[in-house]
């Protein structure tokens, strides 16, 4: 009998499936424009405007170079402030002899990693500078490269499991972001379900046919679960055949978390539920109040980027934050079953506490 | 077969449903008549078992089912006065959905779900999209997923509101066979008096919460049996001649409207020479007055001093 709940779920689905294509769509095109399609680096043009232009443009260019995920070119300072004034690009940096300005016209995330690495580059370089310009030092910029390579405290990055670690990937986290975004999109839509079929009255012809409200609560939530997964699987499997992007070697895990992730955002979607009457109130608070859960989390900056404590608090309170937690241990830094169990159990805890309450207050608002 | 005793309801204090006793017969049909508001929705909720009562008892063939719904819920079929179907699905879809959760699967199902169909006359829809359908369809639809476990107890709640005649006929010559063919106990609530008259052989008429009379059609008639109900056209309406025909002995009712009036009088009260009367003296001339055999809808007048669709 509680496969006739998912069926009939399922056979509404199917007679307008415009609605789940159209979020599936929409997470990748989300993804394919924020982080400009397939895994390719970002490009930044530089330029400068001093006296001997040509002389630094060449030198920064070579240094900046050597992050996989930007790439800067230089070009004409006059083309690059006109491309900025009409929008062709967002930002471009200025260079001067020792120092630099970023200009930029959106502080969209890829400005900020950008920022970051300059920032690294020139503060490495005014170091070498220091050590190299001191009077007396007959040290050369080579000795001082050699021995920053070879000196005497090494870090070495390896995984969790010792093995080899991929970069950290900020296009790889928005992918995550935008997917497990609609994900929570969909299911929240297939749990309004119930008050949908409580509105209309089906809900009370299944109360009273034999069928119990176990059955019928578990067959509106594994169909939620499945549809979400099925959102989830598709994209994550385009993205890392299809787009290439490098999501590891532990496919199973990421499935894993997100699995959880989709049960105690579920559970959440049910909390909702319970405190409205009407689908219609239900389609008005759950959009204004999701798209926040990622910002909290943090899920759209580099990690780190969000210090206060009570936003970390709030963000705790949410599944996103410990699922894009685990997701980037797994994949950037190797993690195995053990090292986010923690993040596991948490998600579990959320569902099952949301689940308990929202069920609760759903059945309190039917007496 | 099914009975409430003393059922009262109230939300948040308010008293929706008091203390009210009826009983459905096996085989009989039952009509459940009163304005909107009056309580008849609230009481087929806690006689289908859909909402807890404040207090009182629904038996099932003497055995109290609050607490343990699953008997009564076996034998009854429910149709809400909302269409509770899925919109997006077919009709066959839908009593396929609504036939699989009463365990029903197989050739029986298909059966039932035929049967149902041919009952409803929609066998030749079945593939439609229901929300495409008419209002009227929909709502036949609405008892046919009703009548797939073949219930012994059928409750409709208001099952022709909204809808055109055609499909009200439908309607009507369906319930009617179902009792008459196949024996299905009814419980019939309607606003209509013509269509409880014409379908129940029984008559429960609900105000304010509480069932204020009850019987067959005979015997709620004969609460008017020592009255008349007398039509008077006037050439013009006269508020203080209105006033005295009321004032006039005899009298329990008097309903004025455009150019008419409708009184309710004793027999042999006088009340023509009496109206004569008073028609010279306020310059009123009488068009037309003829007396009517009263009617059901005369006894919901008369019992609660206002008409059924108020």
């Amino acid at each position: 009998m509680m496969r006739s709940v998912i069926w009939a779920q399922f056979a509404k689905d199917r007679r307008v499936p415009l609605f789940l294509i159209l979020l599936i769509a929409g997470s990748v095109l989300a993804t394919v424009i924020f982080t400009g399609g397939a895994n390719s680096p970002s490009s930044f043009a530089i330029y400068s405007e001093e006296a001997n232009a040509d002389q630094i443009e060449k030198k920064w260019e070579k240094l900046l170079n050597t992050d996989d995920s930007l790439q800067f070119s230089i070009a004409d300072s006059a083309q690059v402030k006109e491309d900025l004034e009409k929008g062709n690009i967002d930002s471009a940096v200025k260079l001067m002899e020792n120092d630099y300005k970023i200009i930029t016209s959106d502080e969209i995330t890829d400005v900020s990693y950008m920022q970051q690495h300059v920032h690294s580059v020139f503060q490495r370089e005014a170091e070498i500078s220091a050590i190299t310009d001191l009077e007396g030092n007959e040290l050369t910029r080579e000795d001082v490269e050699k021995y920053l390579q070879a000196g005497p405290v090494q870090m070495e990055k390896v995984g969790l499991n010792n093995e080899e670690m991929t970069d950290y990937n900020m296009r790889t986290q928005l992918m995550f972001a935008f997917t497990l975004l609609i994900a929570i999109f969909i299911l929240g839509f297939r749990v309004n379900n119930v008050t949908h079929d409580k509105v209309s009255g089906v809900w009370d012809r299944m109360i009273l046919a034999p069928i119990s409200k176990t059955k019928m609560y578990t067959g509106y939530i594994l169909y939620s679960f499945f549809i979400s997964m099925f959102q989830i699987v598709a994209v994550l499997l385009l993205f890392k055949y299809v787009l290439k992007y490098d999501l590891g070697n532990q496919f199973w895990l990421i499935i894993l978390v997100s699995a959880l992730f989709v049960f105690s955002m579920i559970s959440i979607a049910m909390l909702i539920t319970g405190f409205v009457k009407t689908p219609e109130q239900f389609y008005a608070i759950y959009p204004s109040i999701i798209p926040l859960i990622p910002l909290i989390s943090g899920s759209y900056m580099m990690p780190g980027t969000i210090s206060n404590p009570i936003l970390l608090f709030v963000a705790d309170l949410f599944p996103m934050a410990h699922a894009m937690d685990a997701i980037m241990n797994v994949i950037f830094y190797d993690a195995g079953l053990a090292d986010i169990t923690m993040s596991l159990l948490v998600m579990l805890l959320i569902g099952i506490v949301g689940m308990g309450l929202g069920i609760n207050l759903v059945e309190r608002r039917s007496r | 077969m099914l009975e409430t005793v003393d059922l009262s309801k109230s939300f948040k204090g308010n008293k929706a449903v008091q203390n009210v006793n009826l009983y459905l017969d096996q085989g009989e049909s039952v009509g459940l008549l009163g304005p909107n508001g009056a309580g008849k929705s609230t009481t087929i909720s806690m006689m289908s078992t859909l909402l807890k009562p404040t207090s009182g008892e629904i038996k099932l063939n003497g055995a109290n089912t609050l607490g343990k719904p699953d008997e009564l819920r076996k034998v009854l079929g429910v149709v809400p006065q909302e269409i509770a179907l899925y919109q997006e699905l077919s009709a066959y879809e839908n009593l396929r959905f609504f036939g699989s959760i009463y365990n029903l699967k197989g050739q029986k199902l298909e059966k039932r779900i035929q049967d149902a169909l041919e009952m409803v006359g929609l066998k030749d829809r079945q593939k439609g999209i229901v929300k495409t359908f008419s209002g009227g369809m929909k709502r036949r639809i609405n008892i046919a997923a009703a009548l797939l476990h073949e219930p012994e107890i059928l409750i409709l709640d208001e099952p022709t509101v909204g809808i055109d005649p055609q499909s009200r006929n439908h309607i009507l010559e369906t319930v009617k066979n179902l009792n008459k063919e196949k024996g299905t106990t009814i419980l019939y609530t309607s606003h209509y008096m013509e269509e409880v008259e014409q379908l129940c052989d029984r008559l429960y008429i609900m105000d304010h919460g509480a069932v204020i009379a009850a019987g067959t059609k005979l015997e709620l008639l004969s609460i008017l049996s020592s009255e008349d109900t007398n039509k008077v056209e006037l050439n013009h309406l006269d508020e203080s001649f209105i006033q005295e025909v009321k004032d006039m002995e005899g009298i329990s009712k008097v309903e004025a409207s455009n150019l008419q009036l409708k009184i309710i009088a004793k027999k042999g009260s006088n009340l023509i020479s009496n109206l004569v009367h008073l028609a010279e003296k306020h310059h009123v001339q009488i068009v037309n007055f003829h007396t009517e055999t009263p009617s059901l809808e005369d006894v919901f007048l008369h019992l609660t001093g206002r008409t059924l669709r108020d």
